[in-house]
């Protein structure tokens, strides 16, 4: 299922993890989003929050690319849900 | 009074302190130790401090005993290191921040080192030689800047000593180069090895088999031409290299001859440690700085004279 003509053939995956609150899904977004990825090339990652939703939205060259980048992110995510866990809830603003 | 908390994890130490005004009020970490042979790899590391970092967190505000409303501003290292561990620690300062409504500061590993040294040792403005297993630098602070005299042309002065730790199968275990320290001091045969100084600059890739003389020389001749050249009177040693005694020695006599005062902090503060990333918020923010959650990537790259030292006046 590797595509390699860049353009038309991307391979796509979308993930949406819910949050009690949008203050906390906008929390984990802001930890999330500041680091590029490490490739150079070949994927693109797109992360949104609606509501009390993030979304994370993938275009990958190939398999393989799109599988570490996915991996990456949920052991990131993870991290971050945990913190959110151990030091949460959120001050109020 | 200002209290800041600060996050390093750039290299196989993984370190939270906390500083109020110049204090040190806790400064845990932990050591990613490999088996005789092995080098860390960035993965692993990474593995390493996310088992760790909210233990070590817990540790840093208990022993300090604070809660985290007493805290002032997260400071972490955005650079440079290697890119999977150093991510690993931002995403929890970043998420703490926010969850404790704190602001942000991105600093850089090696200001956290300098910023350290300065506080500990009080030094002045010295000549700072910068010697770890991932840099090696000769700075002097100019005009709001850390300029880099000279620096290694290939590796740092520390990860020659960890490969050839390596080759030889020296144990890991505190460091390999407190290992190979130790059984220095039991030598008594100099083996006479190349001599790589050019001008301001050093090369250790080309001389992998050694002994502290030759590589400890190297560094404190062009700590001495750099002293000449601003006219100092001081040096600081800083990073884990640091913590050599041999190379302090070495130092010591070149600025006794120099009527020069020597300074350098102990293995707490000179290898990689939370506090020092504190530290140099705590300047940073007291200046006022700020790093903003969109601007907060880190980066494996990433010289000391990028940074404007608004903290320090002409």
């Amino acid at each position: 299922m590797a595509a390699t003509d860049g353009g038309a053939n991307q391979l796509e995956f979308s993930l949406d993890v819910p949050f009690p609150s949008s203050r906390e899904a906008e929390i984990a977004l802001r930890s999330l989003s500041p680091d590029r990825e490490p490739r150079k090339g070949g994927i693109r990652k797109q992360l949104t929050v609606s509501g009390s939703k993030l979304s994370v939205k993938w275009s990958a060259d190939e398999a393989r690319i799109l599988r570490v980048s996915v991996n990456s992110f949920l052991d990131h995510l993870s991290l971050v849900l945990e913190t959110m866990e151990m030091f949460g809830p959120p001050v109020s603003q | 009074m200002t209290v800041v908390i600060g996050f390093e994890g750039s290299a196989n130490k993984i370190g939270i302190g906390i500083i109020r005004d110049g204090e040190v009020l806790s400064n845990p970490r932990r050591t990613y130790i490999t088996p005789p042979g092995q080098g860390f790899m960035p993965s692993d590391t990474a593995r390493h401090h996310r088992a760790v970092v909210l233990t070590v967190l817990k540790e840093a505000l208990e022993q300090a005993g604070l809660k985290p409303a007493d805290i002032d501003c997260v400071s972490y290292t955005k650079g440079p290191g290697m890119g999977a561990p150093l991510v690993t620690v931002a995403l929890v300062a970043r998420t703490v921040a926010q969850l404790w409504g704190k602001p942000l500061l991105g600093v850089n590993h090696c200001i956290g080192h300098i910023e350290m040294g300065r506080l500990i040792t009080k030094a002045n403005n010295p000549t700072v030689l910068y010697v770890s297993g991932g840099n090696t630098q000769v700075i002097a602070y100019s005009e709001r800047r850390y300029r880099i005299f000279g620096e290694t042309i290939d590796i740092a002065v520390g990860n020659c000593l960890d490969r050839f730790a390596r080759v030889i199968k020296i144990s890991n275990d505190p460091s390999p180069g407190y290992n190979i320290e130790q059984m220095a001091k039991k030598g008594s045969q100099y083996v006479e090895l190349p001599y790589t100084v050019k001008g301001m600059d050093v090369s250790f890739s080309g001389i992998l088999s050694y002994i502290e003389e030759t590589l400890f020389s190297m560094l404190v001749e062009i700590t001495e031409r750099a002293m000449a050249h601003c006219g100092s009177q001081e040096v600081l040693i800083v990073g884990g290299v640091g913590c050599n005694m041999r190379l302090q020695e070495m130092m010591g006599v070149m600025c006794k001859e120099r009527e020069a005062k020597l300074f350098a902090t102990d293995e707490r503060f000179c290898i990689d440690n939370g506090a020092m990333i504190a530290q140099a918020g705590w300047e940073m923010f007291r200046s006022g700085q700020v790093t903003e959650l969109e601007d907060s990537w880190i980066t494996q790259r990433y010289r000391t004279d990028e940074v404007e030292v608004t903290w320090r006046a002409d």
